[in-house]
């Protein structure tokens, strides 16, 4: 029924499968959404942050997934500045992606706010000293970006191309790439960046504070550092998600590993810039303040576990496997440390803002526990849902993968191939 | 944002809190909350959500009985002069530190409710709007004029009293004495306290209390080593007082989870 | 020419382009701002000429002078007022938020005054030979009190019964104390004139008794960890002690040491002159303030102040236990000054088996109204005309009043009037009464808190003296020269009362609290200060073997009854008692001599 909108070549699911895939996220969307109208209706009471955990999951999973949709900058850097050629294979994908977890992510921060109709103030007072400014800024810009470069992608759809003012328009779009690719990389440097300067310039929070490079904290180094090494990553797992659920191939050969090595390449340098950040943190800047570092692992439940976890077992680990040719040509190693490597910077960044606040700073605070509401779960839950009927969307009538023609027709030259020698006759009628 | 215009004779308003003294009454928190429109508790609100611009700490040595000692420390914001942590990190310039007389302002107008100076602030002084303010029936007939009831969403806390000293300037200015001289005005938790074990001053003027306290040995601020250059100083004869006043102890905190 | 659908959509591109460059948008994008300051339901404080208005506290006992920062007439916030001889410009957090009270949720303006007036005339010509007519005042001492007392005199059979028992004839001089012992009295808990305690306190010093760590304890020069029950062991073992025998028995009751009970009976005698505060049926404090020679010294007598020599034909003030059971048949109660609760099992066996008629006057209907078959509506502080008797701490008589700040809505009665009316009394302007009488004795100071001045009450004109008094002041007679009481009757002041121990939890009840705000909620709900009307507090072993944590609900199951309340885990609460906020409510289930424990719910 939609087949004109499909991209003549590729195989897609009947609409009323496709529906079927859609209505449970369909429905998912619509309990964020009532989640969601809950907390902007009735206020935030309706979540279980409090005083003390003035930041909650939300902010902690919006960290998460930009980190994540880092793949869309860095990608676009590796394709359009660096001209790694491969890489095309997944740049389409990966913008839908980064625009799908920008997007989201600024749609919960219209909901974690207590004054969502006041977010402009931050456009029109902006306060240069804030981190939050530059990042609110950053990701703003950004965000145009990414619609912008998600607009060729749309405008290529096998109907849209057939009015002529859209196909000018692509085709100007497209010059303009490289601009976008450098503008992206430069902002998503900057608010990656200042993400985590958010936590690194907090002079208040010991366990967050770090020294650094004039105005940045080293925190601001490391979380660029670990968004461009996680976001590879996550563009190979989410590949190979939709790779696993369409049953189909889509990107040539090698360009995962490619990406699996460009990620472990960077996972290892953040390892080693964390691990010397971390000594410089234990030895001289938090005990220089009056706390030592020690303590806050002396908390139940955080440990020194967790430290070990974020940088050994979802840090080395990880970036080891991913460096090792013979393990990264093996798709289950290659899938699962791509996976570890999203989950340790997952880890890094519930580090700096749960646990964070979960640290006392006055002698008579206590250890506080914070545990999210459904209402915050429901709200996040519709990021995720959207997320997924985007993609879909985007999927199912776009051309994300360019090579998913040239990948799965071979498997149809084969057929003629045979039939050719079953039917000469035929063959003259097919071309 | 730290203005730029520096006034002629700036005051350095501070307090001076005599942890010996405070009984733990209440009797300042609740003269806080009269005097800025606090509103009473929504039925959800506990400790950890509610609206305490003065808050009351319970804090002991963590010792055993016998020689287990307890003190009352009230906590509000401490007025940081240097580096002030929430300033620095309001996105949209809410919060200042005013030269003319040191106080940290928060605009609940201008607020967007990010919380991103809780996360900053190490005292816990600041306390976020959960719910809609609710007074019963009747009861905002007893609402102070001359502070603003603040909204749902924003963030708010001690501001010695801004709405006093305010007052304070329209009598000087009133009796015609010269612009720009700090005023004497007594914020409403000092005025209630009864044991007076909250004094505050111009810490600018070397007679007023604040000043002349903050010098004395047994004077301490809270997290001093934070940098942060408070203008609450707290003074206490017991020495266990004084180290409370620092870094966390966990192996205290501990001994309390072990008693339950 | 027909339009095509690229015209359309030109102009409706060119048209939000040219919306940019007017106003409109942005306009509508800065009122946002506007919007979000002026949301419906946010107050806007009244404005008004700001004026300041005096009247003394009654939310207690205290009487505390008050400063009321008045905007149009409106008390806005209240101040102590300083210099005042008693209170010395101190107000409790109770009283710092009084001026909210006629707007409490709980308050009721509704009642059933007819009925109660129609069942009460009805059961009062149905008085049988024994059976009484009473009224229980929960604040004896005022001059209503004596309304009440000339009422009862008044009918056939009418019983004044005054919450604490006989009248107070005289008072403590903390002042002269130096060395104070008290038997879990909360003595730096808003006792007495909190104001008064507070100046004194530099010159003595406490030793406080008491098993659970509250804020005289810690505040105290030195707290004595007492067992839960044993403050009479604890004074018993100290009598003996001053006798020169061994307290063996007392140092196994209260886990005192045996060497301690000398040390303190050491003290207690050399640093004299000593004080020994009890709870109100403390038989020992009274033995050891007479063995240590309290009695002239730290404990005086206190005349009442002047009352018109008409009024003496009154009924004497009886205790509760001291009516007979089953003997009353209408009992009105006058709850509307708030002072000591007595229990409801306390009460009820007094009434008569068949319809007795209870009628309780009284702002709320949380207290007696529970029980009560009628509820008539009394004013509450601001609101009323009413005056104070002297607090327990007030070596002088005086005579102080609290005056309205703000008007009475409709249909609420004043009690004095009400059951003067019920008895068929007479009565005046009774105030007015009592404080001619008091100007015409001719003696004490008039301190004006306006002015913050004391003059002599004879230099004053009488009318003025009233005037006066109508705008806040204070009359306090001359000090009688000291001498030693002959049988002395203390008022309660506050009192913890612990219970007996039995297997089951025994309870330490919070001294009683004033009416609060709901502003209070600052203190006892968003912060850990105190414990709430309806929490308990006890030790975290006890919690864990109840199987309740740290704020969850639970039931509190005595032998008298069972009551929801919320658990507090606090260390500080000794293991084997229960610590309790009280309220009426309370008060009923978990009254003097009851053992109690908790259960999850």
């Amino acid at each position: 029924m939609d087949k004109d909108f499909i991209t003549r070549g590729v195989q897609r699911s009947t609409p009323s499968r496709f529906f079927l895939w859609m209505a449970p996220w369909v429905a998912m969307l619509g309990f964020g959404l009532y989640s969601a109208g809950l907390c902007l209706i009735k206020g935030l009471n309706q979540t279980n942050m409090d005083n003390r955990f003035a930041f909650g999951l939300w902010i902690f999973l919006d960290l998460t997934v930009i980190a994540l949709g880092a793949g869309a900058f860095f990608t676009g850097f590796l394709v359009y500045i660096l001209k790694i050629e491969e890489l095309k294979s997944v740049i389409n994908s990966a913008v839908v992606i980064g625009l799908v977890c920008y997007s989201g992510a600024v749609c919960v921060l219209m909901v974690d706010v207590g004054q969502p109709l006041r977010a402009w103030f931050t456009f029109w007072y902006p306060n240069v000293h804030s981190m939050l400014t530059e990042v609110t800024f950053c990701i703003s810009c950004y965000l145009i970006v990414l619609a912008i470069e998600y607009m060729p992608i749309v405008l290529k759809n096998r109907k849209l191309r057939q009015v002529p003012s859209f196909l000018v328009l692509e085709f100007q779009l497209h010059k303009l790439v490289y601009v976008l690719a450098g503008v992206g990389t430069f902002l998503s440097f900057f608010h990656q960046g200042s993400l985590g300067g958010l936590y690194g310039v907090l002079r208040g929070r010991p366990f967050a504070f770090r020294e650094g490079l004039a105005l940045w904290p080293s925190t601001f180094f490391l979380f660029i550092i670990s968004a461009a090494a996680v976001g590879p990553s996550f563009i190979v797992l989410t590949t190979w998600m939709v790779e696993k659920i369409t049953k189909k191939r889509l990107v040539r050969p090698g360009v995962l590993e490619l990406l699996g090595r460009i990620s472990g390449l960077m996972l290892a340098v953040y390892v080693l810039a964390k691990s010397v950040d971390t000594l410089i943190w234990i030895n001289r800047t938090s005990p220089e303040v009056g706390f030592p570092a020690w303590q806050y692992y002396s908390w139940n439940p955080f440990g020194t576990w967790i430290l070990f976890l974020e940088i050994v077992v979802f840090g080395l680990a990880p970036a080891l496997i991913l460096l090792t040719p013979a393990l990264r040509l093996r798709r289950g190693w290659l899938v699962s440390a791509a996976a570890m490597a999203c989950l340790g910077v997952a880890l890094n960044r519930f580090v700096m803002t749960v646990q964070t606040l979960a640290m006392p700073t006055l002698s008579f605070d206590k250890f506080l526990w914070y545990t999210p509401s459904w209402q915050e779960t429901g709200t996040f839950l519709a990021v995720v849902a959207y997320g997924v009927l985007v993609y879909s969307f985007s999927f199912r009538y776009l051309q994300l993968f360019p090579d998913e023609r040239m990948l799965n027709t071979e498997v149809k030259t084969e057929e003629v191939k045979t039939e050719e020698v079953e039917n000469p006759r035929e063959m003259t009628r097919r071309y | 944002m730290i203005s730029e215009i520096k006034p002629i004779h700036p005051a350095r308003y501070g307090m001076t809190i005599d942890v010996d003294r405070c009984n733990g009454c209440g009797a300042c928190m609740v003269a806080c909350a009269v005097e800025n429109n606090v509103p009473p508790a929504h039925e959800g609100a506990n400790d950890r959500k509610g609206l305490t611009w003065l808050r009351v700490y319970k804090v002991d040595n963590g010792e055993e009985y016998p020689n287990h000692r307890t003190a009352f420390v009230p906590v509000m914001c401490q007025q940081c002069n240097h580096d002030t942590p929430c300033v620095h990190v309001c996105p949209q310039q809410a919060v200042d530190l005013d030269p003319a007389t040191g106080v940290v302002g928060q605009m609940a107008e201008r607020c967007l409710g990010c919380r991103y100076c809780m996360a900053a602030c190490p005292y816990h002084a600041r306390y976020f709007n959960w719910w809609d303010p609710a007074w019963p029936k009747g009861m905002e007939k007893t609402l102070n004029p001359d502070v603003t009831p603040r909204m749902r969403g924003v963030v708010e806390k001690c501001n010695f009293c801004h709405g006093r000293w305010h007052a304070a300037k329209q009598l000087a200015a009133a009796a015609e004495k010269p612009a720009g001289e700090p005023v004497e005005y007594t914020p409403a938790c000092v005025e209630a306290c009864p044991t007076g074990a909250i004094r505050f001053g111009d810490l600018n003027n070397a007679a007023s209390e604040p000043a002349r306290a903050a010098k004395e040995a047994e004077s301490f601020r809270l997290l001093e080593k934070l940098g942060t250059e408070t203008k609450v100083y707290y003074r206490s004869k017991r020495e266990w007082v004084r180290e409370m006043a620092q870094a966390p102890r966990p192996d205290q905190i501990r001994k309390e989870i072990a008693r339950g | 020419m027909k339009t095509t659908r690229r015209e359309i959509l030109f102009f409706a591109g060119g048209s939000a382009v040219g919306i940019l460059m007017t106003p409109a948008p942005w306009r509508l994008i800065t009122d946002t701002a506007l919007w979000s300051e002026n949301w419906p339901g946010i107050p806007r404080p009244a404005r008004g000429a700001i004026t300041a208005r005096y009247t003394n506290c009654a939310l207690c006992a205290a009487g505390c002078a008050v400063r009321a920062r008045c905007v149009a007439e409106q008390p806005v916030s209240l101040a102590g007022v300083a210099g005042h001889p008693l209170s010395h410009g101190a107000l409790c957090a109770y009283g710092l938020a009084g001026h909210h009270l006629p707007y409490h949720p709980a308050r009721v303006t509704r009642g059933s005054e007819r009925e109660a007036m129609a069942a009460v005339t009805a059961a009062m010509d149905r008085l049988a030979g024994n059976e009484h007519m009473a009224v229980l005042d929960l604040r004896p001492g005022r001059t209503a009190s004596w309304t009440y007392r000339r009422a009862m005199a008044a009918v056939k059979n009418g019983v004044y019964v005054a919450a604490g028992g006989a009248l107070a004839n005289a008072a403590i001089d903390l002042s002269k104390a130096r060395t104070v012992l008290s038997l879990g009295v909360p003595l730096l808990e808003d006792w007495g004139t909190p104001g008064n305690v507070m100046a004194a306190r530099a010159g003595f010093h406490l030793i406080q008794a008491d098993a659970v760590e509250s804020r005289t304890a810690v505040m105290a020069d030195q707290w004595l960890r007492i067992k839960a029950g044993s403050e009479e062991a604890l004074g018993q073992g100290i009598l003996q002690a001053l006798g020169g025998q061994t307290p063996v028995a007392a140092a196994e009751a209260t886990g005192i040491a045996e060497q301690q009970f000398l040390a303190l009976a050491g003290e207690l005698r050399q640093n004299g002159p000593a004080l020994v505060l009890g709870g109100a049926r403390s038989k020992s404090a009274a033995q050891l303030n007479d063995a240590l020679g309290a009695l002239g010294r730290t404990i005086v007598v206190r005349r009442e102040a002047p009352v018109p020599d008409a009024w003496k034909k009154a009924a004497p003030a009886v205790d509760l236990a001291s009516v007979e059971d089953g003997s009353i048949r209408v009992l009105l109660i006058d709850e509307s000054a708030p002072g000591a609760y007595l229990p409801w099992s306390a009460v009820e066996p007094k009434l008569v088996r068949d319809n007795p008629v209870v009628v309780t006057l009284g702002w709320t209907r949380d207290g007696y109204g529970r029980h009560a078959q009628y509820l008539v509506p009394a004013g509450v502080y601001p609101e009323v005309t009413d005056d104070l008797p002297p607090a327990v701490d007030s070596v002088a008589a005086t005579f102080r009043m609290s005056v309205p700040l703000v008007q009475a809505p409709e249909g609420v009665v004043k009690p004095e009037e009400w059951i003067a009316r019920a008895a068929g009394l007479q009565v005046g302007d009774t105030l007015r009464e009592r404080a001619d009488a008091v100007h015409r004795a001719g003696r004490g100071t008039l301190f004006t808190y306006a002015g913050g001045k004391s003059v002599a009450a004879k230099d004053v004109k009488i009318d003025d003296f009233w005037k006066a008094l109508q705008a806040g002041a204070c009359w306090m007679d001359e000090v009688e020269p000291a001498r030693r009481p002959a049988a002395v009757k203390v008022a309660a002041g506050a009192t913890r009362q612990a219970a007996d121990l039995t297997d089951d939890l025994p309870l330490v009840v919070v001294l009683t609290e004033a009416p609060s705000s709901p502003l209070l909620s600052k203190i006892y709900q968003e912060s850990n200060l105190k414990l709430g009307p309806e929490q308990v507090a006890i030790h975290p072993l006890e919690a864990r073997a109840a199987g309740v944590e740290d704020g969850a609900r639970a039931v509190l199951e005595t032998l008298a009854g069972r009551i929801d309340v919320e658990v507090r885990v606090d260390a500080g609460v000794p293991l084997g008692a229960v610590l309790v906020a009280s309220r009426p409510a309370v008060l009923d289930v978990c009254g003097a001599g009851v053992g109690a424990k908790v259960v999850r719910a």
